[in-house]
């Protein structure tokens, strides 16, 4: 049996910012109330790991908007996978999840 | 929003050359969104940008860091010796030593003087370079690394007037007030290269080692190690790094392969 992947705190609240808001940066930042130098170098070592992936917004969409394209993040399987491990682990991720719905 | 930007494109340049457009692009669109928010964040923001560029730089491959290749001795050695000659040239040229170092008290001629000066402000950043690095250079076979001692003297040997004459034609930037301590700072970033450099080296064809993988789990010291392991791409061994010390690993440890393992390095 493979052993479960375990992720710190501040990694699996990440994940589930990626999971539960839009999945670019900022949107994360806000969520979890992370700085930023805290939150782009978490990204980019999940997206190393294979728990997450990029993709960058279409061009012609963000012309629409009248606003330069972002780059989205989205959890692969295995992603979702370390995140049910995650929640299993840490209880008070949900309530990241219950405080945006609420707010939202 | 011009300054935002300064400190963006500031910090792309710790990050690797071939990630640095789509890094400063994504930064540089998150930065516009975040300045629709309000600008009280926005600096903080920017800031954030650093950490990011350095983990990057951190965890790029070897082979995307921009670096000089001294895989070889002779071409680390024949490096070193160019870089001296360049500097002796160009402080002979335009800061003839012995006008810098006149001194009317000592009955020593300039040459003299000058090897007294470089020596003595090698010594004096010897506490400063134990402070920085450690002095160990691991366990190795004791029939394995007599040119490693070679390698490793001349070395030393073209450090010495490397920085000597390197601070001396950046003395007139400097200013009288800091020489001195230009040149012990120069001895310590100098000889600490060297340490490291001799470190990362196999001991029996003195190439640099090649191919790291990580070994072990930081949690699970006690039957084993962890730290990094590095092959020589010759295939005459394998080094051990530990993360910390342990006692089954106290330091960086030489594993010699005989003949039988060649062909995994062909």
């Amino acid at each position: 049996m493979a052993p479960e992947p375990k992720l710190s705190h501040t990694a699996a609240m990440i994940l589930q910012a990626i999971h539960m808001g839009d999945g670019y940066g900022f949107s994360v930042m806000e969520m979890t109330g992370l700085p930023s130098g805290t939150v782009y170098p978490a990204m980019r070592r999940l997206e190393r790991d294979g728990l997450i992936r990029s993709q960058w917004e279409r061009q012609s969409i963000a012309d629409a908007g009248q606003r330069p394209p972002r780059k989205y993040y989205k959890l692969t399987r295995p992603g979702q996978a370390t995140l049910e491990v995650s929640e299993r682990r840490y209880p008070l991720l949900a309530k990241l999840a219950r405080v945006e719905v609420e707010q939202s | 929003m011009r300054i935002h930007l300064a400190i963006l494109r500031s910090a792309a340049w710790l990050v690797p050359g071939e990630q640095r457009a789509e890094w400063l692009a994504e930064w540089s669109a998150e930065l516009w969104y975040v300045r629709q928010r309000g600008e009280r964040q926005t600096a903080g923001f920017c800031l954030g940008s650093f950490r990011d560029a350095f983990w990057l730089r951190r965890n790029s491959p070897p082979d995307a860091r921009p670096r000089l290749r001294f895989e070889s001795p002779a071409r680390c050695l024949g490096f070193l010796g160019l870089a001296v000659a360049a500097c002796v040239l160009f402080a002979l040229r335009f800061h003839s030593p012995d006008l810098c170092y006149h001194s009317p008290g000592l009955p020593l001629p300039p040459i003299w003087l000058a090897l007294l000066v470089m020596l003595s402000q090698a010594v004096s950043g010897l506490p400063a370079l134990v402070a920085t690095t450690s002095l160990r250079l691991g366990e190795y076979p004791a029939n394995r690394c007599g040119w490693r001692w070679v390698f490793f003297a001349c070395k030393i040997a073209l450090l010495l007037p490397l920085v000597f004459f390197g601070a001396l034609d950046l003395w007139p930037i400097a200013g009288p007030p800091l020489r001195g301590t230009c040149m012990m700072v120069g001895y310590v970033i100098a000889f600490r290269w060297a340490l490291i450099d001799q470190r990362r080296r196999c001991p029996e064809c003195l190439r640099l080692l090649a191919h790291p993988a990580r070994i072990g789990r930081i949690t699970e010291t006690f039957l084993q190690w962890y730290g990094t392991e590095l092959a020589c791409p010759k295939g005459h061994g394998l080094l051990h790094v530990q993360e910390t010390p342990a006692i089954s690993l106290p330091t960086q440890r030489w594993v010699h392969l005989d003949r039988s393992w060649s062909g995994l390095f062909l």
